[in-house]
């Protein structure tokens, strides 16, 4: 839910190409600072973890058209500038399978990092607060979740006037075909119910996500909680009650 | 994504004219389609693309087993229907768009190994970001097989039930823990034996 599934062509030029250019400015920078040797070394811990995420996202929930991302967990093992690649990676993955347009990929990997950087952030702050792994992770995640869900919907709403002209322009376009429905049939009271509705959008699209937040908050805990178990050098934590 | 190695299979068997074509020409063919999706903005020049599209499809004689994934992404389309009040001519428009889109992209994956595509994105992209996403392609194999032990483990002592939710939910994260360890365990194998291969920092393709 946090990230975009829109197809190709639905956004307006200008706004999926910024988020290419911003996403590949943020990608490069984050890639200058990180040291060359670490980031050879975990490179395939990077794939790993963005396959993870590809995997996840492949577990539909239909009635909500909800997936796991997975992206908090794995931006608290792989660490903020290291997830802002698995998570572009994972976004051209995904468009390969029509899961979001090609297009949208530099928009989709800036809303879905947000889930990853601020997800390791907030970790790290109610670890240290609440000293308690579940309610941090959960915590940590549904927040996450939220700002960039918040993220998608301004996104979306950038784009309200363009979505007009493609409501609006029947019969128009490069190639000039025409319906025989003319532009004189539409009534004068027709025009309101055409505006584009994103009230009905974010109604449908909050209550969804909040099951949605629900659900991957309590999920990521529980991951969290079994990768402590068994591996707790992982999250490098340290050595605290449950 | 259980449909990604029979994808692959078809793609590396395949022998139609598409599957014999240059990749290079056939990821230029993809960034036109892609242009006619950003720049059409009617439905009949959309039906014409969507018509191509599907000629070429069946020319390539890829199974209608793989077409099926071509209407996945009309799933998340159905949410985005909810912002245009219901006009017949913005659902359509929006349907024709992720069909095509999903179409060639699917097209391209079932007539193009995997290693042809990465070659020519390495040409253009640089190399770091480039192995990373042939890394991911190859982790998902791997995390496949892992998966489908962990499943087949769960099924078989009940630790997936309609009537323990609670229990099920438990279950299911500790498969994706487990998943997400044994995925960490790999991926510091997979880095051993590629830096006793030569690894540095660049993976080489055929030809190159």
């Amino acid at each position: 839910m946090s990230h975009i599934h829109l197809p190709d062509g639905i956004l307006p030029v200008w706004l999926w190409a910024s988020g290419f250019i911003v996403a590949i400015l943020v990608g490069t920078i984050l890639l200058r600072l990180t040291k060359k040797e670490k980031l050879t070394r975990r490179l395939p811990l990077i794939g790993m973890m963005a396959a993870v995420m590809v995997l996840g996202a492949s577990v539909e929930i239909v009635p909500i058209a909800y997936h796991v991302n997975l992206t908090v967990i794995s931006g608290i093992l792989l660490g903020p500038s290291l997830i802002f690649l698995a998570t572009f990676v994972v976004n051209v993955i995904l468009a390969l399978f029509g899961h979001g347009g090609i297009t949208v990929i530099g928009l989709n990997t800036l809303t879905l990092s947000i889930e990853g950087v601020l997800g390791y952030f907030l970790f790290r702050l109610f670890w240290k607060v609440l000293k308690r792994l579940t309610p941090a992770t959960f915590l940590a995640t549904f927040i996450a979740l939220l700002f960039s869900t918040l993220a998608m919907i301004g996104v979306i709403s950038l784009g309200t006037s363009h979505y007009e002209k493609l409501i609006h322009q029947e019969g128009k376009g490069i190639f000039e075909f025409h319906f025989s429905k003319g532009k004189e049939d539409h009534h004068p009271g027709e025009a309101a119910e055409e505006k584009v509705n994103l009230r009905r959008f974010i109604a449908i699209v909050l209550p969804l996500g909040f099951i949605g937040w629900m659900l991957e908050g309590v999920i990521t805990a529980l991951i969290c909680r079994y990768i402590y178990r068994l591996r707790p050098d992982l999250l490098h934590l340290e050595k605290e009650t449950l | 994504m259980i449909q990604l190695s029979y994808l692959d299979y078809i793609a590396a068997e395949g022998k139609s004219f598409l599957h014999r074509l240059s990749p290079k020409l056939k990821i230029i063919g993809m960034v036109f389609v892609l242009l006619a999706i950003v720049t059409l903005r009617n439905l009949p020049g959309f039906l014409l693309l969507y018509g191509i599209l599907l000629a070429l499809f069946s020319l390539s004689r890829i199974p209608i087993k793989i077409f099926s994934l071509t209407f996945y992404p009309l799933i998340f389309a159905i949410l985005f229907i909810f912002i245009s009040g219901f006009q017949i001519h913005f659902i359509l428009l929006i349907f024709l768009k992720v069909l095509c889109g999903s179409t060639g992209v699917v097209l391209l994956l079932a007539t193009t190994p995997y290693p042809s595509i990465f070659s020519v994105l390495g040409r253009v992209l640089p190399s770091t970001f480039v192995t990373a996403l042939f890394l991911t392609y190859r982790s998902i194999f791997i995390l496949l097989n892992i998966f489908e032990e962990t499943q087949h483990a769960l099924y078989l002592r009940g630790g997936f039930q309609w009537r323990h939710p609670w229990r099920s939910l438990i279950n299911i994260s500790n498969a994706f823990g487990h998943l997400i360890i044994k995925g960490i365990d790999a991926s510091e194998k997979m880095y051993e034996s590629m830096v006793f291969r030569g690894f540095q920092n660049k993976i080489y393709y055929r030809g190159e």
